[in-house]
Parts: structure tokens; sequence; C-alpha cells
């Protein structure tokens, strides 16, 4: 009950009413929304098909790494700006929307694998970082987070065919 | 005029040209009518159309960032193009297919979209553009990369344009949907 007083007042704030009400506010945000997420699953599937030694064999995780982070940092941070104004346009029907929460919960899902792979796997990277015997874990991590990340894109699809349906 | 105003004329233009037939034709059509009356087909092709723009654009940052000498510094040049621009044709074949299969399965929400003609102008000229600047740029300075990080400024120039260019077409790709037809 007081999640969903919050949820009514993000969305009767002058943001939210501001996106909700604009002809233009709503698609130029959500376009913005999609370049900084494919940026953002582009770079981390850089990072995941060398982990699973599909590519970039000839080069060292780490560079690899290097590499692409800090493009996936910016990105996300782009998506989640964009991403929470268009949730507060309309945040009352987004979370009673099923694939707005199945979404949220890949991304969830995404970031501890991240998180756990960093704490774990990570710390002996020095021992397989030229090399392509990447640890189990390591292999494993990388194919969850493609598939969470697909998960995403698909469920945040999904959230376009179904906005009218949850309001 | 506003924008707005200039993608209404356009509109009526493409009404005028014998394209809300074709599509129409297209709409009766059997692969027509099987992508529009299975639910899924329309969501996954879109799905695999985003992924494959990932794949692609993804890799051209990893290119044009190089460029620009912002990542990847570690990695040469001849490196770089090697490994991320097979990716960029290859998403392309995907785009392709699935753009194709899209249009299929909405004839005149697509054929009769202006916003949809200026995105395949769009793709054309990036498809020209790059194919001009990896053969006339990249692939005859690739040595010269090796021992010195940022290209010339043109070429840095070209590297931004290039990925301008790319987000154009993802603007106008979104805005298909939103274009009234």
């Amino acid at each position: 009950m007081i999640l969903q007083s919050l949820w009514e007042g993000l969305e009767a704030s002058a943001v939210g009413t501001y996106i909700a009400s604009s002809d233009w506010a709503f698609p130029t945000i959500e376009t913005l929304h999609v370049i900084a997420l494919v940026t953002v699953v582009g770079s981390i599937a850089i990072m995941d098909l060398r982990l699973l030694g599909v590519t970039s064999r000839n080069a060292q995780v780490t560079q690899i790494s290097n590499d692409t982070l800090p493009l996936t940092w910016v990105a996300f941070g782009i998506a989640a700006i964009t991403g929470s104004l268009l949730f507060v346009s309309k945040a009352t029907g987004y979370v009673k929307n099923p694939y707005f929460l199945a979404k949220m919960v890949c991304l969830g899902l995404a970031g501890a694998n991240m998180g756990y792979f960093h704490l774990t796997t990570w710390r002996t990277v020095h021992n397989w970082d030229g090399t392509m015997t990447i640890p189990r874990a390591g292999k494993i991590a990388a194919g969850l987070s493609l598939a969470f990340w697909f998960g995403v894109i698909f469920f945040g699809r999904l959230i376009g065919f179904t906005l009218g349906i949850y309001q | 005029m506003s924008v707005g105003d200039l993608l209404y004329e356009f509109t009526e233009y493409l009404r005028t040209t014998s394209l809300p037939e074709q599509a129409l034709a297209l709409q009766a059509s059997a692969p027509s009518t099987y992508l529009a009356t299975h639910f899924w087909a329309i969501p996954i092709m879109q799905v695999i159309h985003i992924i494959a723009i990932a794949a692609a654009f993804g890799s051209v940052l990893m290119i044009n960032l190089r460029i620009l000498g912002w990542t990847g510094k570690g990695r040469t040049m001849t490196w770089t193009v090697r490994r991320y621009l097979p990716w960029t044709w290859w998403a392309l074949l995907f785009l392709t297919i699935t753009g194709i299969g899209m249009i299929i399965a909405e004839p005149p929400r697509e054929l009769v979209n202006p916003v949809l003609w200026i995105k395949l102008g769009l793709v054309v000229a990036l498809i020209l553009v790059s194919i001009a600047f990896q053969q006339s740029v990249i692939r005859p300075n690739l040595a010269q990369w090796e021992v010195t990080h940022d290209g010339r400024v043109a070429v840095r120039f070209a590297a931004v344009g290039i990925t301008l260019l790319w987000c154009a077409i993802m603007v106008a790709g979104r805005w298909i949907a939103y274009a009234p037809v």
C-alpha cells in the first residue's frame, strides 16, 4: 500500500505528467534508452564471448575487460536514467506489468551474476588471463550473462506490446 | 514547416504511389498472413533485430573509439579491425532478414510509412560510407596506425560521423512505430 502510493506519487509528479502528456518526450527518451541498451548488451557480449572462447581469443581477458567496461558503464548509466524517466511516466502500469517485472528480474540476475563472478572467479584471472583455459565458473557466468541480457531485451520489447493492457 | 508537416507531406506523397496497393497485396499473401496470425512472430523478429544491432553497434563503437583513441589503445588497429569488423557485416545479414520479415508481417504500417523510407535511405548511405571508409581509409592506413594511436583528424571526424549515422538509423527505427500512417 505504501508502495502503491509511491508509484502514484511518482506518476503524478511534474516529471511524470510531463513525459506522459508530451507528444515527443516518451518516444525520444525511449529512443535514447534503446541506443544505450544496445551499447550495454553489445559491449557486455564482447566480454562474455571472450570468456566463452568464441572471439578475441588472442587477446588477454583483462584487456578485453578494460576495453569494454568503461563503455558498458557509461551506457548503463544512460539506460538507467532514461529507463527511470520512462518508468515514472507510467509507474502504476509498469508495476502491474508481468513483462516489466520479468525484465527487472533479469536485470537483477545479470547484476548478481556479474557481482558473484567478480568476487570469486575474477580473483584468479592472472592465472588464466592470456590463455584459453577459462575456469568452468567463468564460462558459466558468461553464458548466464548473455542469457539474462537477452532476457532484458526480450521482456523489454514485450512491455511495448502490453502497455495498454496493464494500466 | 515543422518536421511533422514534412513527414505528413511525405506520407501524402507515398499514398499517391502504387505502394498502398502493393502493401495490401503483400498483406494478403500467405507469408504475411502467417506472420500476422502468429502472435510471437513479430516480437521474436524484433528481439533478434535488436540483438543484431547490439552486436553491430557494439563492434562499430569498439572500432571508432579505437580510432578516436578512447579505448582499446593496447590493441593494434589491425587487431581491432579484424576482431570487430566482420561482426558488423554478419549482423547486417540478420538485420536484413528480420527487417524484411517485419515488413512482410505488417506491410501497410511499414511501406506507407515515411520514417521507414528515411531509415532505409540512411541505411544505404551508411553501407556506402562504411565500405568507402574501410576500403580507402582504414585498410591502406593500418600499418601507420600500429605506431601512432590516434588517426588523422579527418579520419576521426569520419569515425564520429559513422557513429552518429548509426544513431540516426536507430532513431528512425524506433520512430517507425510513432509515425501516423
